[in-house]
């Protein structure tokens, strides 16, 4: 199964995200960064599929620095 | 994610070797934990700092030192960390529960000692662990030999304090360790520059206790048919309780609770066995036996080791004007503690029964990490009182590599069906 990922510049803008997410009620896992996407470890957000675009534009709205959202087949 | 290079190379640390390590952890970590169905959500924290474990955390660390902080490492639950944060320094539980460690520490240590101990004396010589690389001191203790002759050689590499802990509980025992902790004290006092005072440890004694009281809480919460946790989350807090933030963690275990209570008003009966673990203790990331374990139709329910209710059972009374009064308030908690260093151990016998019964437990699973050999001599005593009684009893006998996995499976699902 697809696994998708968002991973940040930094810990802190993980941790922005997260207050953001459950703000808004959309369900997520912190997840090490798998290795396959990045090499510097760390956390990276896990979410769902469906919530994509909502995620996207909180995102946007809030400033949130990422590196981007990726996906694992 | 964030560039932590930097920060290692200033750690000294070899870099090549703990890009190893750190390449093996997310996919550990997934596989055990994140495909575990329904978990907790406040079990979001703890995956944070499972993923930041050689990151945010250090970074705090370092944080600290540059502003004149000390950090001390530990690894016994014997080490009295109110001492430490009465002093205002950090306190860290290495953890040393990987088999990684391993190759390094059979360079210097014999071959056939335990594994907790070969891993943290690996970690250290090879410069593949940022924690014990950002003590400014480590905290022995001698609960056991292996330890106890591990502390003369990893005091070439790093300054140790050690503690030593009397193996009797008489009188003049607790009075000995009373001693101890006043020893104790003024090397850390010399070390921070910081004067313990009655209120700093009475502060320090809170905190302690607060952090008992939140693990005490989760653990209550499991004694609910079916537990509101998996034991590998439980196992996991109570991992994390050695080195994260003190008030942080209060908190993020609280909040955790807040959301298990919830949970039981939900729960239905699933069917499991459930069990309980004693034994040796299990440093992160050893999560061997119950990933086995829960893998099968059961679920671990309570765990009678150094990493489960050793670590947070009795607090320690802040009654008393003196810093004397509250050295013997935890020279009498500490003493209450029941390792298998002591002799005799009675309480432990005691203890696993009254669990049993507490914990609604079907059977009982005897950890044992190979060479250590005080848990595995007290095995008889322990398997002939829960005869007694009735309660089936697995021993487990291994060390942090996957050899056996198979094989434990195997004795596991027949001990299982037995039950
Ligand atoms: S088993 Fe005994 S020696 Fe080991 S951590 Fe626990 S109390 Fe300390
Ligand atoms: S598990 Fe046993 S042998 Fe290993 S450090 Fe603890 S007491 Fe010593």
């Amino acid at each position: 199964m697809a696994k998708h990922y968002i991973l940040f510049p930094n810990y802190s803008q993980g941790l922005k995200l997260e207050v953001l997410l459950k703000q808004n009620n959309i369900k997520y896992v912190i997840s090490p960064t798998p290795r396959k996407l990045s090499t510097s470890c760390g956390i990276s957000i896990m979410y769902n599929k469906k919530d994509e675009e909502v995620i996207k534009d909180i995102i946007d709205k809030n400033s949130v620095e990422i590196k981007g959202l990726f996906t694992i087949e | 994610m964030g560039d932590y290079k930097k920060m290692w190379q200033d750690l000294n640390m070899d870099i090549e070797k703990h890009d190893i390590l750190c390449e093996a952890l997310p996919e550990q970590f997934g596989d055990i934990y994140l495909t575990q169905e329904n978990r907790p959500e406040a079990m979001n924290y703890f995956n944070y700092v499972v993923a930041e474990i050689h990151g945010a955390r250090i970074m705090e660390l370092e944080k600290y030192k540059k502003e004149g902080g000390k950090v001390v490492g530990t690894f016994c639950v014997f080490v009295p960390d109110e001492v430490i944060l009465a002093t205002k320094a950090i306190g860290v539980g290495l953890c040393s529960g990987s088999q990684f460690w391993i190759e390094d520490g059979e360079k210097i240590l014999p071959r056939n000692i335990c594994p907790l101990v070969k891993a943290f004396t690996g970690a250290k010589i090879g410069l593949t662990c940022p924690y014990f690389q950002s003590c400014d001191m480590i905290v022995g203790e001698t609960t056991c030999d292996a330890k106890k002759k591990a502390w003369e050689i990893m005091d070439e590499y790093i300054p140790v304090h050690v503690m030593e802990l009397p193996q009797m509980k008489r009188e003049k025992n607790i009075k000995q360790w009373e001693d101890e902790i006043r020893i104790f004290i003024n090397r850390m006092e010399e070390l921070t520059g910081n004067k313990v005072t009655i209120e700093s440890l009475k502060k320090g004694i809170d905190i302690c206790n607060g952090k008992r009281k939140a693990l005490k809480r989760m653990y209550d919460l499991r004694k609910n048919t079916p537990s509101p946790i998996s034991g590998l989350d439980a196992l996991l807090v109570s991992q994390v309780a050695f080195s994260d933030d003190p008030e942080r963690f209060i908190e993020k275990t609280e909040e955790l609770c807040d959301e298990l209570e919830e949970r039981v008003k939900e729960l239905k009966p699933n069917g499991k066995k459930r069990i309980m673990v004693t034994g040796t203790p299990m440093a992160l990331p050893n999560w061997k036996l119950h990933s086995i374990v829960e893998g099968l139709n059961a679920e671990i329910v309570v765990e009678e080791t150094c990493t489960g209710t050793r670590y947070f059972e009795n607090e320690v009374s802040t009654e008393g004007d003196t810093i004397d009064e509250l050295v013997r308030n935890m020279a009498e908690r500490y003493m209450d503690i029941n390792c298998a260093c002591f002799t005799p151990n009675e309480g432990r016998v005691e203890d696993i029964i009254k669990y049993v019964d507490e914990y609604n437990v079907d059977g009982v699973i005897y950890y044992n990490l190979s060479f250590c050999h005080t848990y595995a001599i007290e095995y008889e005593k322990i398997a002939k009182a829960l005869k007694e009684e009735d309660i089936p009893l697995l021993k487990i006998e291994t060390d942090y590599s996957e050899e056996d996995t198979g094989q434990i499976k195997t004795r596991v699902e027949a001990f299982l069906e037995m039950i």
